[in-house]
């Protein structure tokens, strides 16, 4: 396994311009690309605004900046994965010609849309401006918010990266379980919402406590607002369970794709 | 020195699912039916060992499915094997056309860069190769543009420049270059002589004997899947036996004097077959070659006598008929089509049985596979009797006179004059 990861380091060049492919091709016809990657985080922040503001009558102070807290970092999730599940069956043509790393080519989608998630970044940080929202020093903390979230998304990219090859409907499935995914994490809502005591068939369930156990976007979004929407620090042994979590999984993502990128060229 | 390629008992075996699933939803589907998932098991090599020292060029050959493409991606590592070893020196690649990797909103030079990342070699190096690799693909006034606006001939040849300018330290071809026009084809001939000359090892895939003859230095001949023979060049001629053996396997009328009789005594051939036609008035029986010493034979040697004996059966009386064959080259390479009209040999009427020889005093073909036509005309060439197009296969080994490169030998001689001087005759 070493030997492998030296040889990724190896084609770090391909890396570099697969990334870089994904950027020029989307922002080709640079001021409209760039301004469409602004322009569907504001869309939807507006819209979302005003559901919850004006018709449901939520009293979420700066909504716009507590939304977009969570919904980038969802956006950057759910685009890669998307993205990533499509990469090696997109590119059977090469596959099929030429020995590389195969991991090379989920690892670019998720890196390309990680550099789009901090452009994107751009239109939080006017929120933040507007709504006259403090910054304060637990913003030093957010990269290592973002590595965790890369890790994890990175995880989970690469197992089903794989699956795909194999089953060419998981796409598809993956589509609706991210819609459901994204309702069952705390976007758009605070988990405070949920409740600390549920009893289902004579259990008492910390429906929040379980939330951040089986869904480690929950603990991502919620390290996320700590930071930029109350400028304060996650709760650290908090946060390193999460960083634990999404590291576990992007080992066991990475070796589940390394075992069977062997058989991609013959089940394609 | 280590062997550049080494293949120690090589295995390789396929899954053949008939009923594999190829989703979720088939999965779910057979495992409510339950039908069997039908798994046959497929070995595309078998015990398969060879090397090949640093600098030497092998050729692969052998029939369709006889497991030469996997041979090579082993080698290139899109394969692993079931069981044995691969071990591979330096760095490989595959001569083929990359488009496969280009994307079509980037330029020329993007593509370029990029193709070469996915090749593994670093910018420095691609840096190092920009000028000749666009130079080779004739492309410096589109290198800007991006490749969506290129033309499928201007696509191949950009990726194929990419492929031939990484500086493997072994390099596979498979298969004839069938890219671009034939200078663009002769310039990659010439680039993969040029890396041979560096004395880099190269493995060559190909139905193409005449290349392998003329390039290569070790034959490897696999027949499903296993090592049929492997060392000199003169594998290529067993080879082509064993094809022209096939090719006889498959003839509808056999040759030799006993096959001749009994069809004549049926009368009939049967009417319609592949590379067969005509109005059968008069029939071709059989066609055979013949030695000095009149015996048949289907192996021909250059600058050899040889006899092409057509045995024919008119079914009625046919005026002024004229007899035809043609030679052809394994390649398509029409050699030449005589006729005993073109040759002013009238043959005045034919009825029933009898043959006609062409006689070569010497044959002037150079070794290779050759294939030959055989035909009954009416007077006016319009009209066909009988039409055997390239039905009769046969091998041209080297024979007394010394063979050189090319198609025929031209009996000529060489004279060099210095100014002044005496002349020297050779």
């Amino acid at each position: 396994m070493p030997s492998r990861l030296a040889e990724l380091f190896q084609y770090r060049e391909l890396i570099k311009n697969l990334v870089a492919r994904d950027l020029k091709v989307r922002y080709r016809h640079s001021v409209l690309g760039f301004l469409w990657c602004l322009g569907n985080p504001l869309l939807m922040t507006l819209v979302f605004t005003v559901v919850f503001t004006v018709l449901l009558r939520s009293n979420i102070p700066k909504f716009p900046v507590f939304l977009l807290c969570a919904l980038l970092p969802w956006n950057f999730f759910s685009t890669a994965v998307m993205g990533a599940i499509n990469s090696v069956v997109g590119n059977e043509a090469l596959i099929n010609k030429v020995y590389f790393p195969r991991e090379i080519l989920p690892i670019a989608v998720v890196l390309s849309n990680l550099v789009n998630f901090l452009l994107a970044s751009i239109v939080l940080f006017g929120m933040l401006l507007v709504f006259r929202t403090p910054l304060t020093l637990a913003l030093l903390f957010l990269p290592l918010v973002i590595i965790v979230q890369v890790a994890f998304t990175l995880g989970v990219s690469l197992f089903l990266a794989s699956v795909n090859v194999f089953f060419r409907d998981t796409a598809i499935i993956m589509e609706a379980l991210l819609l459901a995914w994204f309702f069952l994490t705390p976007v758009f809502y605070p988990i405070e919402v949920l409740p600390q005591h549920y009893a289902l068939g004579g259990l008492d369930l910390d429906v929040r406590r379980l939330m951040y156990i089986v869904n480690p976007m929950a603990s991502l979004a919620a390290s996320y607002r700590d930071v930029l929407y109350s400028g304060v620090l996650p709760g650290l042994d908090f946060f390193a369970r999460t960083a634990v979590t999404a590291f576990a999984v992007l080992a066991l993502g990475y070796l589940f794709f390394t075992r069977t990128s062997r058989l991609f060229q013959e089940a394609m | 020195m280590a062997a550049a390629v080494c293949f120690d008992n090589v295995s390789k075996r396929f899954i053949l699912h008939h009923e594999r699933p190829r989703s979720f939803q088939e999965w779910a589907i057979q495992t409510i039916q339950r039908r069997a998932n039908l798994r046959e098991p497929f070995w595309a090599l078998r015990d398969v060992s060879f090397s090949v020292e640093p600098g030497e060029m092998l050729g692969i050959i052998g029939e369709n499915g006889a497991g030469k493409s996997t041979v090579l991606k082993l080698i290139s590592r899109i394969l692993e094997p079931t069981t044995g070893r691969v071990t591979v020196q330096g760095r490989v690649s595959a001569l083929i056309e990359l488009g496969a990797g280009f994307h079509p909103d980037l330029t020329g030079r993007e593509n370029i860069y990029l193709n070469g990342s996915i090749l593994g070699l670093s910018k420095r190096e691609m840096d190092r190769q920009f000028a000749a690799i666009v130079d080779f693909a004739e492309l410096e006034r589109f290198i800007d543009t991006p490749v969506k606006h290129y033309s499928s001939g201007m696509y191949a040849r950009l990726g194929f420049a990419v492929a031939i300018h990484v500086h493997p330290d072994v390099l596979l071809i498979d298969e004839v270059l069938a890219v671009g026009d034939e200078a663009f084809q002769k310039k990659c001939l010439e680039r993969i002589a040029t890396i041979k000359a560096q004395g880099k090892t190269i493995i060559l895939v190909t139905h193409d004997l005449d290349a392998v003859d003329a390039l290569c230095d070790h034959v490897l001949w696999l027949d499903d899947g296993a090592v049929q023979a492997q060392g000199a060049t003169s594998i290529t001629s067993r080879y082509r036996r064993h094809m022209a053996g096939v090719a006889a396997a498959h003839r509808p009328q056999p040759a030799g004097p006993e096959a001749v009789a009994e069809a004549a005594g049926v009368g009939s051939i049967e009417s319609t077959s592949p590379g067969r036609w005509g109005s059968y008035g008069a029939e071709i029986v059989s066609v055979e070659f013949l030695d000095a010493q009149g015996r048949v034979v289907s192996t021909l040697r250059t600058g050899e006598p040889l006899v092409v004996r057509i045995h024919y059966q008119a079914h009625s009386r046919i005026e002024r008929p004229v007899f035809g064959l043609a030679i052809y080259r394994q390649d398509n390479v029409h050699v030449n089509g005589p006729n005993t009209r073109l040759a002013g040999y009238d043959i005045a009427a034919i009825a029933g049985q009898g043959c006609v020889d062409y006689v070569v005093d010497a044959l002037p073909l150079l070794p290779g596979s050759y294939q030959l036509s055989a035909a009954i005309y009416d007077h006016t060439c319009l009209h066909a009797y009988d039409h055997h197009h390239r039905r009769y296969p046969f091998v041209v080994e080297e024979g007394a006179v010394a063979a050189g490169y090319g198609l025929v030998h031209i009996p000529a001689r060489w004279e060099h004059r210095a100014a002044g001087g005496k002349t020297q005759e050779a």
